[in-house]
């Protein structure tokens, strides 16, 4: 899902890059607004959070394992323009520090991973969850939030990679940035996250929130925001 | 003679259960993850290490190290010559050598990033079924050319120049990109390197949750290892796997709890020193002579570099 330097042209990350920026902009005064100046320091908390979650590993059939990009269940829990501020700055400090995700493409990975999937997932969640208070169709609406805006996400970058041959190719018709044409990219994309890194991402949601539940469901954003939970 | 072996230290150790055998499984993912996170650690300590020496590269205005970031990074997507490519690694090349960084190490991380997403990921499309063009290396010979779903299948399969040449660019351009990345990532402290990030226009209060998020991160990461530790050394037989989503499941509650309480402290530790909700940023850093004439020669060489 990062997608490093080298693959998007100016054309497609420059544009990514200035929405990104606005949605950051209307994001941190959301988030202002939202909460009080003495959470400006849980934000923060919140982006480590982030962090640490796409470190934790979860193992899939075949011996290897997956990790979750956190970006549904940091929504959920936080709210989604504080999953926004979050998600970005965990996703910065990884292209800055470790070189995961390219510097170029930072507009690009945080409008996938920290703009739409947040708000896609946590409207899913809503969408899912909101019209029973079952516990059961909570942990349905976790995981299917976590699945289909991680897949949702993965097809907006195969989207991105696929559209590369279309406007950015050499005079004789070379490939200049990602080489793989929609047909390509977006079906290798969706297939791998819809049958591994999808189910990873909704587990670690369902896994995540399904604890939450039972020990400090008032700390979950999606229920204080309206959201109903039946204690048993 | 009575056994006299305490029964602890007959049992079977851990290790030597199969979990396949018995359906449970060990908890090698969760060392993984903790490895991963000291590895992580341990990477921002060599960052923060090398970034505090006295040297040419590190002496350099943090703010001319950001306009040259996002310049070169610039240059190197834009530039579609490879041989241009190979001209711009000799010169990341050559300023590592003059950062005096361990250069073996530095190398040795970049490449791996490099291999999975600059080689391996594009790989296929030096094949004529991407790109096509002359074969100069022939893989596959079916009788006849076939079509699979929406696919076109070539009767022979095999690497094109102009395919080799797609690959050579992409790879150089991510060897380079994250190359520079990491230069001036290696050569600047990361809490002076992101008040930079003002000049484009970035908000005090997301450059504060920054500066944030990268403390709290080494926090978190020296937590979680010293806990999960803790549990591990408790641990005898082996575990199943629903107990295992419940530790991850409880690990990150725990995380989420602890990060709370030094949210909460720092928030008091601020307000003890006058935080009152407004976030001013202040950078101390002025240009000197040195960092112009850097800025000038890196500016022209990307300019070259464009128009070779």
């Amino acid at each position: 899902m990062h997608i490093p330097d080298g693959y998007l042209s100016p054309q497609t990350y420059i544009p990514l890059y200035g929405v990104f920026a606005a949605a950051v902009a209307v994001a941190v005064k959301k988030v202002k607004k939202e909460v009080s100046a003495r959470d400006i320091p849980y934000l923060g908390m919140a982006a480590a959070f982030s962090f640490i979650i796409m470190m934790f590993n979860l193992p899939i059939p075949g011996g290897t394992t997956g990790h979750a990009v956190g970006s549904a269940v940091i929504a959920i829990l936080f709210g989604p323009w504080a999953a926004v501020v979050a998600v970005s700055v965990a996703l910065i400090i990884q292209a800055l520090i470790f070189g995961d995700g390219g510097i170029t493409a930072i507009g690009a990975n945080c409008f996938n991973m920290a703009v739409f999937m947040p708000f896609t997932a946590y409207y899913l969640f809503r969408l899912f969850s909101f019209s029973s208070a079952r516990k059961g169709r909570v942990f349905f609406a976790a995981f299917i939030s976590g699945y289909l805006s991680l897949v949702m996400a993965a097809v907006l970058t195969g989207i991105e990679f696929g559209i590369q041959p279309l406007i950015a190719s050499s005079s004789d018709g070379k490939a200049l940035y990602c080489p793989y044409d929609l047909k390509i990219a977006v079906p290798a994309m969706a297939i791998e996250h819809i049958l591994l890194f999808g189910i990873v991402e909704g587990l670690i949601t369902l896994i995540i929130i399904r604890y939450f539940l039972r020990n400090e469901p008032g700390l979950i954003y999606a229920f204080r925001k309206g959201g109903k939970i039946e204690n048993k | 003679m009575e056994n006299k072996i305490p029964p602890y230290l007959i049992r079977i150790a851990y290790d030597q259960y199969n979990p396949a055998e018995i359906k449970r499984a060990k908890l090698s993912f969760l060392d993984k993850t903790i490895i991963n996170s000291s590895k992580a650690v341990k990477s921002i300590y060599l960052q923060a290490e090398n970034s505090a020496r006295d040297n040419f590269i590190q002496e350099i205005n943090p703010k001319v190290k950001f306009i040259l970031l996002i310049y070169m990074s610039v240059v190197v997507s834009i530039v579609n010559n490879p041989v241009t490519q190979i001209l711009i690694s000799a010169f990341i090349f050559l300023s590592y050598i003059i950062a005096r960084l361990n250069i073996f190490e530095v190398y040795k991380k970049i490449f791996l990033l490099v291999f999975v997403f600059g080689f391996l990921a594009i790989l296929p499309a030096s094949l004529n079924v991407i790109t096509p063009g002359k074969i100069v290396f022939n893989i596959i010979k079916f009788n006849k050319p076939s079509h699979f779903l929406i696919y076109n299948i070539p009767q022979n399969i095999g690497f094109t120049t102009n395919g080799i040449q797609v690959v050579s660019l992409i790879f150089l351009r991510v060897l380079n990109s994250v190359a520079f990345a990491l230069l001036v990532v290696f050569t600047t402290p990361f809490p002076t390197f992101i008040k930079s990030f003002k000049m484009i226009g970035v908000p005090d209060t997301f450059l504060m949750i920054l500066s944030l998020a990268y403390k709290y991160i080494f926090i978190l990461s020296r937590t979680i290892e010293e806990t999960y530790f803790a549990f591990k050394s408790r641990l005898s037989g082996n575990i199943k796997n629903s107990n295992i989503r419940r530790l991850i499941g409880g690990r990150i509650f725990f995380i989420f709890k602890r990060s709370m309480i030094i949210y909460q402290d720092t928030y008091h530790a601020m307000v003890s020193r006058g935080y009152c909700g407004k976030v001013v940023l202040h950078s101390q850093n002025h240009f000197t002579l040195k960092d112009v004439i850097v800025l000038v020669i890196i500016v022209i060489s990307g300019i070259v570099f464009i128009l070779l």
